[in-house]
C-alpha cells in the first residue's frame, strides 16, 4: 500500500507539473517512476510508455483523473482493479428518476411514463370534465373489465371501487380499456382474452381512505402481541358508458334471451 | 370528491392557533400552500378561524351535513396540505368498513341465472 501510495504521489506531482512547469522536470520524474522497483506497475507502464515516447505534452486533460480514497467509501471488490485505470468522470446523474429517492417519491416526468403506468392499470386518463352530459340513463349493457389484478362485472351508471389509481385526479374522465367480455340482452362477445374494440368510460368519484382494520397479532404464553392500523387507499369509479357492442335502443320489457357466441 | 360532476365539499375551517407550537406547520401551510389550494378549488369556501390556547384541526362540511374533523397538531406543511387534499376528494360518507366492491342498482342484464336456466 505504501508503494501504491507513493506512486500516486508522484503522479499528483506529475500532473500538477505538467500543467504548470517546463517538460524537462516531468520527464526526468517519470523516469525515477519507471525505474521504481518491485512495483505493480503493469496497468500504468502502458499509459507511462506511451507518455514517455509522446515528445508533445499536450495531453487530453480529462485523460488522468486521480482518485482519492476516504475512509467513508463504500469498499467494492471491483475497486482494487478500477483504481489505476479509470479515466473517466462518472457522471451519473438521471435526474428524472434519482430526484427524489430520499423522499420515497419518484417524479413520472415524461407522460409517457405515466401512459405506461396507465397501461400497468388498464387506464387512459381523458380529461377533466366540464358541463358534459356524461351520466346517462341505465341501458341493459353490461363489461367484464379487468383493473390491476381485479375484475368486474359491470354496467352504466355503477360505482366501483378499486385500489388507489396514482396519475388520476377527482372528476377525471377515464377509459378502462381491458375489457374481457361484454353482453347485451341479444349479443354476447367473448373476449379472448382482451377485445380489442371495446372501451369503458368512466369518472372519477372520489379518492379515499377506508375504514381501519386493526392488525393484531398474539402468540400465546410467549408474551408477544403487535398491533397495527392501517386504511386501504381507495378510488371510486362511477362507470358512464360502455362502447363496442350494439345497444337495443327500445328498452323492451320482454324478455326471450337469445345469446350467440360472438368470439373476438 | 365529487358525485356525478358535483363537488362534495362545502366549507374548509381551518383553525389555528398562533402562539402555540402544535399550530406551527400550520401557520407555515397558511403562509406557503393555501393560497395555491384555494386558486385550485375555486368551488371550495376555505375558511381560516383563530382558536388561542387550542390545537390546530381542519375541519370540513359536506353536503350530506356531515363534519369531518382532523387534527394536524404538529404535522409538517406538507402533511397538512395531504390532510386537506384528502377532506377534499373524499365524499362526506361515513368511514365504514365496504360492504363490497360493485355498488349496483341492476345486478343482471341478461337475467339472473337460476338452476333452471338453458343456454
Amino acid at each position: 500500500m505504501a508503494n501504491r501510495r507513493c506512486i500516486q504521489t508522484l503522479t499528483h506531482q506529475l500532473y500538477k507539473s505538467k500543467l504548470y512547469t517546463n517538460p524537462s522536470s516531468s520527464l526526468h520524474h517519470l523516469r525515477t517512476l519507471s525505474q521504481i522497483p518491485n512495483l505493480p506497475l503493469k496497468p500504468l507502464q502502458s499509459h507511462l510508455q506511451y507518455v514517455l515516447s509522446n515528445p508533445n505534452f499536450n495531453y487530453p486533460l480529462t485523460n488522468f483523473t486521480t482518485h482519492r480514497h476516504y475512509s467513508s467509501d463504500s469498499h467494492n471488490n471491483s475497486d482494487e482493479s478500477e483504481e489505476d485505470d479509470s479515466e473517466f468522470d462518472e457522471n451519473e446523474d438521471d435526474d428524472d428518476e434519482m430526484e427524489m429517492r430520499s423522499s420515497g417519491k419518484k417524479e413520472y416526468s415524461p407522460e409517457e411514463k405515466e401512459s405506461e403506468a396507465a397501461d400497468i392499470g388498464y387506464k387512459v386518463i381523458g380529461q377533466l370534465e366540464r358541463s358534459d352530459r356524461v351520466f346517462k340513463d341505465y341501458e341493459p349493457v353490461f363489461a367484464v373489465i379487468q383493473i390491476g389484478s381485479h375484475q368486474f362485472k359491470v354496467s352504466n351508471g355503477d360505482c366501483i371501487y378499486t385500489e388507489k389509481l396514482k396519475f388520476c385526479e377527482v372528476n377525471d374522465k377515464i377509459i378502462l380499456n381491458k375489457v374481457l367480455m361484454l353482453g347485451s340482452k341479444t349479443q354476447t362477445m367473448i373476449g379472448r382474452p382482451v377485445l380489442p374494440e371495446a372501451a369503458v368510460h368512466t369518472v372519477v368519484e372520489e379518492h379515499a381512505l377506508d375504514a381501519k382494520v386493526i392488525i393484531f397479532k398474539k402468540k400465546r404464553r410467549k408474551n408477544y402481541r403487535r398491533t397495527k392500523g392501517h386504511r386501504q387507499e381507495l378510488t371510486k369509479l362511477r362507470i358512464t358508458d360502455i362502447q363496442g357492442i350494439e345497444k337495443p335502443e327500445m328498452p323492451a320489457p320482454t324478455k326471450k334471451v337469445e345469446k350467440t357466441a360472438v368470439a373476438a | 370528491m365529487s358525485q356525478r360532476g358535483v363537488w362534495q365539499l362545502q366549507k374548509l375551517i381551518v383553525s389555528y392557533c398562533n402562539w402555540g407550537g402544535s399550530s406551527r406547520g400550520v401557520r407555515a401551510f397558511m403562509e406557503s400552500e393555501l393560497p395555491s389550494f384555494k386558486e385550485a378549488n375555486p368551488q371550495l369556501e376555505v375558511v381560516t378561524e383563530l382558536n388561542r390556547g387550542q390545537h390546530p384541526y381542519l375541519k370540513g362540511l359536506y353536503k350530506n351535513k356531515n363534519e369531518r374533523v382532523v387534527s394536524v397538531m404538529n404535522m409538517t406543511p406538507e402533511e397538512v396540505q395531504l390532510c386537506a387534499t384528502r377532506l377534499r376528494n373524499s365524499l362526506g360518507r361515513k368511514v365504514v368498513k365496504l360492504k363490497t366492491r360493485h355498488v349496483t342498482k341492476h345486478p343482471s342484464v341478461q337475467g339472473t341465472w337460476t338452476t333452471s336456466t338453458q343456454i
